[in-house]
């Protein structure tokens, strides 16, 4: 569904990620890990349009989406749910809700709901004074409101009580396997290992290693690397 | 006590008046960070707009301001649209320039276009006026009044309520995160400016059955609003409206009890003591909580 080849891309004349070659397929999580400033977020933000790509390609449902605008990428059926969550916080969690649904203008929000009840006694609560395990609930919610066919998950677990990124987590299997894959970056390898299918693991901007999660999982160098093992 | 009374009577009567003008300078300083100096030269086009359209085919002033509203909403759509959405991420000197290159712009335009001999709109209810008690009310201050307050509400009403209205509190909260969902952020500064410009335009016009006008009273109005817009809560929309009152009470009391030139002098005054007291203006917080920038 999304395939990315060749891929460079930076901030002004600064390149940051050189030559990624990423595939995410139909109901899949794949999880993209890496030291802080090895470019996960500028990934992410690559295809979404929010950084400048210099070379390569980001197929997108056989299209090729690559320096197009944000607004156009999503709506083509990608959600990004960006790092420090980003919501917009004077308004209430309905309201963000809906706005999750500019696009297909479809606000019925039960399917989000059910997946985060803690948002349905929240509602007409302002999104601003939620603790960060709800509000981060209420962004990938608001994300899953136009039924994207991707969503990306950008630092899914930053500054989270342990307990609440379960709560989220858990979540993720039935997103993907209603129909939106997942790509997610999360400083918790070892939760985000588990839970996906296949992963990347960044660092200075290039790709290191990839392949089947479980293998990465049981890979000495990511085990001393990332899971503090040996 | 009569005086008193009076006094009174037309100060909140002019107060609804600058509330109209402020509230879309507030809106647009709140939405998109942009101190609009070209907002007073919006009131003025407004107000030759009508003026234009009674002189031509004799249209009505409360009419006239909806064809002026309409033809200012596009002037402000595209001064946005075209220009100062080039520069609306940049520092906020940049957009004081540019809002003051277009201020200059407006206000020579208008000075070759229309002549800058003072002008006002004449109507045949012009004279009429209430009496409750002792004390005096026209009826086109009146009706003025109203309809300010009505705009107000309607405005707050629209931004709140309507799915544009909140597309445009989304996007003046976190601009990045608007266009995440889809929001095309440049068409929504397009439309806020215009909404804006629109409300100027319409302020103009009752200001023109009122009071004489000419080009150089567009940094007046400017002014007028700024004053309006910092006292009641930067992009609160209600706050203009409780500013406006406010500076049209000061104002008139001032005029009527101190010599001139203090008018100015007290409203500034006022305005210091507010911030010094209530530092986010008189109506607190504003409508946005926060503001990010990718």
């Amino acid at each position: 569904m999304l395939e990315i080849s060749k891929l460079c891309a930076g901030y002004g004349r600064i390149q940051v990620l050189w030559d990624i070659d990423l595939h995410i397929g139909e109901n899949e999580i794949v999880a993209l890990v890496g030291p802080n400033g090895s470019g996960k977020t500028t990934l992410l933000r690559a295809i979404t349009g929010m950084v400048h790509t210099k070379s390569g390609t980001v197929n997108f449902l056989g299209e090729d989406i690559k320096g197009k605008s944000i607004e156009e990428i999503v709506s083509r059926g990608i959600a990004h749910v960006p790092e420090g969550r980003r919501l917009f916080p004077g308004l209430t969690v309905r309201a963000n809700l809906e706005l999750g649904a500019w696009r297909t203008k479809d606000t019925n929000i039960d399917h989000v709901v059910e997946l985060f009840p803690r948002l349905g006694e929240r509602l007409n609560q302002i999104a601003g004074s939620m603790s960060g395990g709800e509000q981060q609930m209420c962004a990938i919610a608001r994300g899953l409101m136009s039924k994207p066919h991707l969503i990306v998950i950008d630092e899914l677990s930053l500054g989270l009580a342990p307990v609440v990124v379960d709560e989220i987590i858990q979540q993720l299997p039935s997103i993907a396997a209603s129909g939106t894959s997942i790509l997610m970056v999360d400083q918790d390898v070892d939760a985000a290992l588990s839970i996906a299918s296949h992963a990347y693991v960044l660092e200075a901007g290039q790709l290191v290693l990839s392949g089947k999660a479980a293998d990465l999982l049981a890979d000495p160098r990511v085990q001393e690397s990332y899971l503090g093992v040996g | 006590m009569d005086t008193f009374l009076q006094v009174t009577a037309y100060g909140l009567l002019q107060g609804g008046l600058l509330a109209l003008v402020a509230v879309g300078f507030s809106l647009v300083w709140g939405i998109m960070n942009i101190v609009n100096l070209s907002h007073g030269a919006f009131v003025i086009l407004g107000a030759y707009i009508a003026w234009e359209m009674q002189s031509w085919i004799g249209l009505d002033p409360f009419l006239g301001m909806f064809v002026s509203a309409a033809v200012l909403f596009f002037v402000g759509y595209f001064f946005q649209r075209f220009l100062i959405n080039l520069i609306v991420n940049g520092p906020v000197f940049i957009t004081l320039l540019l809002t003051f290159g277009i201020n200059m712009i407006l206000i020579q335009g208008m000075n070759l276009l229309f002549t800058a001999d003072f002008r006002s709109i004449q109507t045949s209810y012009g004279s009429n006026s209430f009496e409750f008690g002792n004390v005096r009310i026209p009826l086109v201050r009146l009706l003025a009044f109203l309809l300010a307050i009505v705009i107000t509400f309607a405005l707050v009403a629209f931004v709140k309520r309507t799915r544009t209205g909140i597309s445009i509190m989304a996007t003046g909260m976190d601009r990045g995160a608007a266009r995440l969902m889809g929001i095309q952020a440049r068409h929504v500064y397009a439309l806020t400016f215009g909404i804006s410009a629109a409300l100027a335009g319409m302020a103009g016009t009752m200001i023109a059955t009122i009071e004489t006008f000419d080009p150089s009273k567009a940094g007046k109005f400017t002014l007028m609003a700024f004053v309006v817009a910092v006292l009641g809560g930067l992009g609160n929309m209600y706050g203009a409206l409780v500013g406006g009152l406010m500076i049209g009470l000061v104002e008139s009391w001032a005029g009527q009890y101190l010599s001139g030139t203090w008018v100015n002098a007290i409203a500034f005054l006022v305005l210091i003591i507010v911030l010094i007291f209530r530092p986010n203006g008189l109506v607190g917080k504003a409508f946005y909580a926060a503001r990010v920038e990718f």
